[in-house]
């Protein structure tokens, strides 16, 4: 049960990461117009050019908020320290992607890099929960599966940032199933993490919904996916994670698979998806285009952006109540 | 909302083959036994399990891939006949 210090930690870290995203992101957006930091938003008919790396606004904020819960708590520092050793990482590599474009084999392998602050600082069990089986012990391989499983979200919540409003959206719906599975556990401290997470998506999502008026760019993408993959092993609840990310596995496993491998998008010459005059897009009809949750969304028929991200956010509902479902299970039934 | 709800089905259908697939590689592929006397009984031992293990993933994989393949050409092409 959430005692009242917690509760109160835990509302503090979702308010002042909330007001941080919320404040940075317009300043942040205008300091990349600035400088010429955009991208066109392909999927308008305008072609608008929005600021890009504005995920940077994300980072302060949960840069900002884990930070304070490391001062107001500090039993918590290690977990907070290694949170916030995550995200900087998985930033900074993201930053570099959105200034030079890094190869797509070389991505995954320095977002591996990200899991370092965790193994450094040690704020995990090497005991993964099961479902059906109930406690499994990994202590020589744990370790070695974290950059992994830091790779694997971060490049999958990276991957599913395509359109307008997706990544803050369907990530801010994982963020709720994380916090209310954290608490049902007893573990306050992750669920305070994850709550900053939840309150930074709900900031950005404020600005980047349709019509988008920032871009989160990889800088944002990245670290995002990297706090989510951090958070899982901090609550052990990593199957549960599995679970709730199906659509954005879904996304990047369909992706790499149709076009074999990993591969930069400029590499593959059919698209996914076709814009419309109507401004709908439709899926591609082409055998060798990558199949994608935005295809298979539209396989059935044209659509507005705001009704694929629509779909995306209930597919994201459906594989959260999965989730809970597969949490139940691990506990009750051994 | 038609196509969601079809998504939504393979979610269902990837949730359960994953739960089943989790539940026999640590009742069958981690009860695999080779002897555990001598290094090379225990090495042997760790790699039948990784090695069935693996295959039982790219099973539940490939399993999740044919039937997005499935659903995917089935819808296109019916779109293509109303068009």
């Amino acid at each position: 049960m959430l005692d009242l210090p917690s509760a109160v930690s835990l509302g503090l870290t979702f308010a002042i990461t909330f007001a941080v995203t919320f404040a940075a992101t317009p300043v942040i957006a205008k300091a990349m117009r600035r400088r010429g930091i955009v991208g066109k938003d392909v999927h308008k008919l305008s072609k608008p050019e929005v600021p890009e790396m504005c995920g940077l606004a994300v980072i302060l904020g949960l840069l900002i908020g884990a930070t304070t819960y490391g001062f107001i708590s500090s039993s918590v520092a290690r977990e907070a320290a290694a949170f916030i050793g995550v995200v900087l990482v998985a930033g900074a590599i993201g930053m570099v992607d959105d200034l030079h474009p890094l190869g797509a084999r070389i991505k995954p392998i320095l977002t591996a890099l990200a899991g370092i602050p965790i193994l450094v600082l040690g704020p995990y069990v090497p005991y993964a929960e099961i479902p059906l089986v109930g406690p499994v012990r990994f202590t020589a391989v744990y370790p070695l599966l974290i950059p992994v499983a830091i790779a694997v979200t971060s490049n999958s919540v990276n991957m599913m940032d395509v359109m307008n409003g997706a990544m803050p959206a369907t990530v801010a719906v994982i963020s709720v199933t994380m916090v209310g599975l954290l608490l049902w556990s007893g573990d306050t401290r992750t669920a305070t993490l994850a709550s900053g997470l939840l309150a930074a998506m709900l900031a950005f999502y404020y600005f980047n919904r349709f019509p988008s008026k920032v871009f989160d760019g990889d800088t944002g993408s990245l670290s995002v996916g990297a706090a989510v993959g951090a958070l899982a092993i901090f609550g052990r609840i990593e199957a549960v994670t599995i679970v709730a990310l199906i659509p954005h596995i879904m996304n990047s496993f369909y992706g790499l698979a149709s076009v074999r491998g990993l591969r930069e998008r400029r590499e593959i010459l059919q698209r996914p998806t076709y814009l419309l005059e109507n401004g709908q897009l439709r899926a591609s009809t082409e055998r060798g285009a990558p199949v994608t949750l935005a295809r298979l969304i539209l396989a059935a028929g044209p659509l507005g952006e705001r009704k694929i991200v629509r779909g995306m956010v209930l597919l994201t509902i459906v594989s959260s109540l999965l989730a809970v479902v597969t949490y139940g299970i691990t506990v009750y039934v051994k | 909302m038609k196509s969601i709800i079809a998504l939504a089905a393979i979610e269902v259908f990837v949730w359960v083959a994953l739960l089943g697939v989790t539940y026999v590689i640590a009742k069958g592929a981690f009860a695999i036994n080779l002897g555990t006397t001598t290094l090379t009984e225990r090495i042997a031992t760790q790699a039948a399990r990784v090695s069935a293990s693996a295959v039982l993933v790219l099973v539940w994989l490939f399993a999740w891939k044919r039937v997005a393949d499935y659903y995917l050409s089935r819808m296109l092409s019916r779109q293509q006949s109303t068009a």
